[in-house]
């Protein structure tokens, strides 16, 4: 137990734990509260005109078994109407060890030529080193991410989505601010035979919903969506502002070697044998892979560093690629995966989760630019105890990501 | 909600500013929540350290809140140490208060940090929510504050005057 964090938390002082509140408290407390005029609910949509929450997800529609090995999910879009599970694409994975480097293309049964992993991802590793180069005074993104719950005591399964806009100063110093807006989009029915359920349910606007590890705690998803919560932050140390195995600023992320050896032996600079987020052990391809894919996914490097961090991935053993992928948004790509259980660590919920997930980036090939990560279940388990292996369990997507000289709307 | 909540709210504004004024900000942080029911989020959780974080922040000024807590500290450090006389866990008790004496030193921000992911379990996701930063910068700050936290148990000794009071109690 070396993780400072793991030392810190067993040294809780233990009247800080789950004792109960008196009864003299309880009841001093709740009278104040309730003593009080409660605030008119602010601007809500009328009731006769709330939109029907759409479909936003399918799940688990590709046969489970193949979905393990090859993690092809399916996902279907939110173009209005979602697609029947028979017609969702399910995607076609190909692995390095599969395929050998000699051959780079072999065709397969039904006739279509499989590229190998690692030809994939060269190919997308030129496309982005061809990108512009651009900088401003702010870098921009926008993201929207998506969690899976099942409804309690009901048969169907939501996705709660989130809304997060950020900025990020170019400039440093102690005066400099990293500026974010989050807003909850509410959540909604994942797949039609979802909404089906809910409605069933008689379509409740709050959805109670199941929290996995926590005895008797009662979670309820708005439908609506909530307000936008604005916040600013002033830079680690003045100038840090992405985590990439260790803190950096957007100098050193412009500094990246862009050669995939020098990258790699940077970014392993800061490996030490663990997880990102714990102290459980990951090897040191699946942490690179990890870094990597934040890397790739919304940090302000050049094109060519990218196309440096697609040729590092390319080199890994273990990569897999699974080709025509829809993200959450309906956006098609090529999603990047690597083999290993402990690859999936952050994705857990609670310690003794026995679920295993694995984490993916979807980018599109054309420009080699992130779109979304995701992490799909391979075995169910916490919080994801009862979902479909192969099921999108959370997933981050891209909307917008670049340099803009526009900062943040005081 | 309250009986979900208060006292991991209560245990978030100990850990901030001591006892003393906890059950105060307590009762506040659920006044507030209870006028502005409609706009409470699903989980409830982090919005209400938000809204505790901000009374704490309005009512009770910064040097107080740094005296609070160091109060606050000896008192964990007397119970921990009382743990001694009464059972033979001497390792276990030098550990935690190494642990404790390391997070009095940190700065404020760093401590609160450590404190919402170690002792309220939140993850990065929500305690950025609680804080009003993106996942991004949290990730950030959380690698700075356990760098620190790192640093400072492995070098108990430090020449800050606070501290070298609370080593004194120590001995």
């Amino acid at each position: 137990m070396n993780d400072p964090i793991d030392r810190l938390r067993a040294a809780r002082p233990a009247h800080l734990g789950d004792t109960p509140v008196d009864e003299r408290t309880r009841a001093a407390e709740l009278t104040r509260a309730m003593a009080q005029p409660r605030q008119e609910r602010r601007t809500r949509r009328a009731p006769g005109r709330r939109t029907i929450a759409r479909p936003a997800w399918g799940l688990g529609l590709a046969g489970a078994a193949a979905a393990v090995t090859a993690v092809a999910v399916a996902v279907t879009g939110t173009g209005g109407t979602a697609p029947s599970p028979s017609t969702a694409r399910t995607g076609q994975a190909v692995s390095a060890s599969e395929s050998p480097e000699s051959s780079p293309g072999r065709t397969a049964p039904d006739g279509q030529v499989r590229l190998s992993a690692r030809t994939v991802l060269l190919a997308a590793a030129h496309r982005a080193a061809g990108q512009p180069d651009e900088t401003g005074a702010w870098w921009h993104t926008v993201s929207v991410s998506r969690t899976l719950f099942r409804a309690e005591g009901a048969d169907y399964t939501v996705v709660d989505r989130q809304r997060t806009e950020s900025w990020t100063p170019s400039a440093t110093g102690p005066d400099q601010r990293q500026h974010s807006g989050s807003q909850s989009l509410g959540a909604q029915p994942a797949t039609p035979e979802d909404e089906a359920a809910w409605r069933e349910a008689g379509a409740p606007a709050e959805i109670p919903v199941v929290v996995p590890g926590k005895k008797g705690a009662k979670l309820s998803l708005p439908t609506g969506p909530g307000e936008v919560q604005k916040g600013q932050a002033p830079l680690p140390d003045g100038d840090k502002v992405f985590w990439l195995g260790r803190n950096v600023s957007v100098r050193d992320l412009r500094a990246l070697p862009s050669e995939p050896g020098a990258l790699k032996a940077w970014l392993l600079r800061s490996y030490k044998g663990h997880g990102t987020e714990s102290s459980a052990p990951m090897s040191r391809d699946a942490w690179l892979f990890t870094v990597t894919t934040g890397l790739i996914a919304d940090m302000p490097v050049t094109p060519e560093v990218r196309g440096a961090a697609f040729r590092m991935l390319a080199g890994l053993a273990s990569i897999e690629v699974t080709r025509d992928v829809t993200d959450a948004e309906g956006r098609a790509g090529t999603a990047v995966t690597i083999d290993g259980p402990e690859a999936s660590a952050m994705g857990k919920a609670a310690a003794g989760d026995d679920g295993v997930l694995r984490t993916r980036l979807i980018f599109d090939e054309e420009t080699g630019r992130a779109l979304a990560t995701e992490n799909v279940v391979v075995r169910p388990g916490g919080a994801q105890a009862g979902m479909e292996p192969g099921t999108v369990w959370n997933s981050d997507v891209t909307l917008e990501s670049g340099w803009t000289d526009d900062g943040p709307a005081s | 909600m309250y009986d979900e909540c208060r006292q991991r709210v209560w245990a978030y504004v100990v850990s901030r500013a001591g006892r003393q004024v906890a059950d105060e900000v307590v009762s506040e942080t659920f006044a507030i929540a209870w006028r502005r029911l409609e706009d409470v989020p699903e989980p409830a959780l982090p919005w209400l350290l938000g809204v505790a974080r901000n009374v704490l922040r309005d009512t009770v000024r910064a040097e107080a809140r740094r005296e609070a807590f160091g109060a606050e500290l000896r008192a964990w450090i007397a119970a921990t140490g009382d743990g001694v006389r009464r059972a033979d866990v001497a390792d276990e008790v030098t550990e935690r208060l190494g642990v404790l004496a390391a997070l009095a030193e940190l700065p404020e921000d760093d401590r609160e940090i450590l404190v919402l992911v170690a002792w309220q379990g939140l993850s990065p996701r929500d305690a950025a929510r609680v804080i009003g930063c993106s996942q991004a910068t949290f990730r950030v700050r959380l690698h700075r504050a356990r760098k620190r936290l790192g640093r400072a148990m492995e070098n108990p000794v430090s020449p800050r005057p606070r501290v070298r009071n609370l080593s004194e109690e120590l001995s």
